[in-house]
């Protein structure tokens, strides 16, 4: 594994997800054509295939499943999405049951919350923003408020989690 | 549905747990909340709960917004290869427009020829009936060096008659001594020479003289052209009379293009 690559799954695990969102722009069109004569797949199809396969990586990645880069990302990222089409499993490395049930109602449970909120827990949680910046991204007085809210936030999470 | 077994309530919790995990306790007041955790199961249980939740939470917010990064970026790329595909279409439809355009302004150029064509093309069925379309002109003598040296003036009329420059050529001609050329030979000429300009009815005049009065070639010559300036002058009849006696005489030079009119019967009432 080169050190570009390996630089790329740290980057991928601390959220910035950018190759990601590269590999999906410049490979999009390729992955449908090969879609279309390989799997029978419609582009739109494709594209949400290849947007599903992209989010199984980043959560292998994020989960440490994946702890090395492959070296040919194109053929694992088509392997995956072959698997994916062929056994409707969302990865061919499944995290536990009991896991992934957890955390896909806690995914849908957010996706629930309002769009302040979201963004709220996503600046803190996922960038790492503290109260300060926070409250600078999302127009709050000062930091006290931005720690209320996000407070106020996980809370409602929970309350819906329960 | 509940969180994982065993799943402690973390609500009386909540407070300490939020302060702790986000750094927001004293010094002393975190030394204190570690120390209850080493001590305090539940607590310690519901300080897990929360971790979980915050992982969880973590994951499910990275797992969000790369999913809604690549629903954006794929309605974009959408977008624009619709527009690209929009252009392409206005593009091709604007060439097949100008192409049809074009073919049907060739078509109707092409059509427009053919008529002209048709409409302008001599018709068999339905000769022509104007005098000039079966006039078969006399362009004189020739103009020769002799001829220039020993008549110089009726050399000119007669090289201004074949130009076409009828008026100077009757003037050049009225400066000719009859006595060099002939008299007859000066009325023919005359005469000719006011036919081609048009004036029928003059022509008449010298034409008539010099078919009554002469006898041979030029006399014949003169019957042929006289006919032709009677029809110039709408006398119809009279242009008949004297084409037809013409088309008899086997002597005259414009014998087939008298009968040539006689038999288009164009001169005949209608």
């Amino acid at each position: 594994m080169s050190a570009p690559l390996a630089e790329t799954l740290t980057q991928l695990r601390v959220g910035n997800q950018k190759f990601l969102i590269d590999f999906y722009q410049s490979s999009r069109h390729l992955f449908a054509r090969w879609a279309q004569r390989q799997l029978r797949l419609a582009p739109p199809q494709a594209h949400e295939l290849l947007q599903d396969t992209l989010l199984d990586f980043y959560d292998q990645v994020a989960d440490g499943r994946l702890t090395l880069m492959p070296a040919d990302l194109r053929a694992h990222v088509y392997g995956m999405a072959r698997l994916r089409l062929a056994a409707h499993v969302p990865a061919h490395q499944p995290l536990p049951a009991a896991e992934a049930s957890r955390r896909q109602r806690l995914l849908a449970q957010f996706s629930q919350l309002g769009a302040d909120c979201q963004q709220v827990l996503t600046y803190f949680y996922f960038r790492g923003y503290h109260f300060e910046m926070m409250g600078g991204k999302m127009g709050y007085a000062n930091a006290t408020v931005a720690r209320i809210q996000k407070s106020a936030c996980l809370r409602k999470l929970y309350e819906l989690l329960k | 549905m509940s969180l994982p077994t065993p799943s402690p309530d973390l609500r009386p919790y909540f407070d300490e747990l939020e302060r702790f995990a986000d750094g927001q306790m004293l010094p002393e007041e975190q030394e204190a909340f570690e120390m209850r955790l080493e001590q305090d199961e539940a607590l310690a249980d519901a300080h897990a709960a929360y971790e979980q939740l915050t992982a969880d939470l973590r994951w499910a917010a990275g797992h969000d917004t790369l999913r809604l990064r690549l629903q954006a970026l794929d309605e974009r790329m959408n977008q624009r290869g619709d527009a690209l595909e929009r252009a392409h279409r206005l593009v091709q439809r604007r060439q097949r427009r100008w192409a049809v355009l074009g073919t049907v302004g060739l078509v109707l150029l092409l059509s427009a020829g053919i008529a002209a064509w048709y409409f302008s093309r001599p018709d068999p069925a339905r000769p022509a009936r104007n005098w000039e379309a079966y006039y078969q002109p006399d362009p004189g003598l020739t103009v020769t060096t002799g001829l220039l040296h020993t008549r110089p003036l009726l050399s000119e009329a007669l090289d201004q008659y074949q130009a076409g420059h009828y008026p100077a050529a009757l003037h050049s001609l009225g400066r000719v001594s009859p006595a060099k050329v002939g008299a007859d030979t000066l009325l023919y000429l005359r005469g000719l020479i006011l036919l081609r300009e048009g004036q029928g009815n003059a022509a008449q005049l010298y034409l008539r003289r010099v078919s009554e009065e002469g006898r041979g070639e030029l006399a014949r010559r003169a019957r042929y052209h006289l006919g032709m300036a009677y029809w110039q002058a709408q006398e119809r009849a009279q242009a008949l009379a004297a084409l037809r006696a013409v088309a008899a005489d086997s002597l005259s030079p414009y014998r087939a293009s008298a009968q040539q009119v006689v038999a288009a019967r164009v001169l005949e009432k209608e």
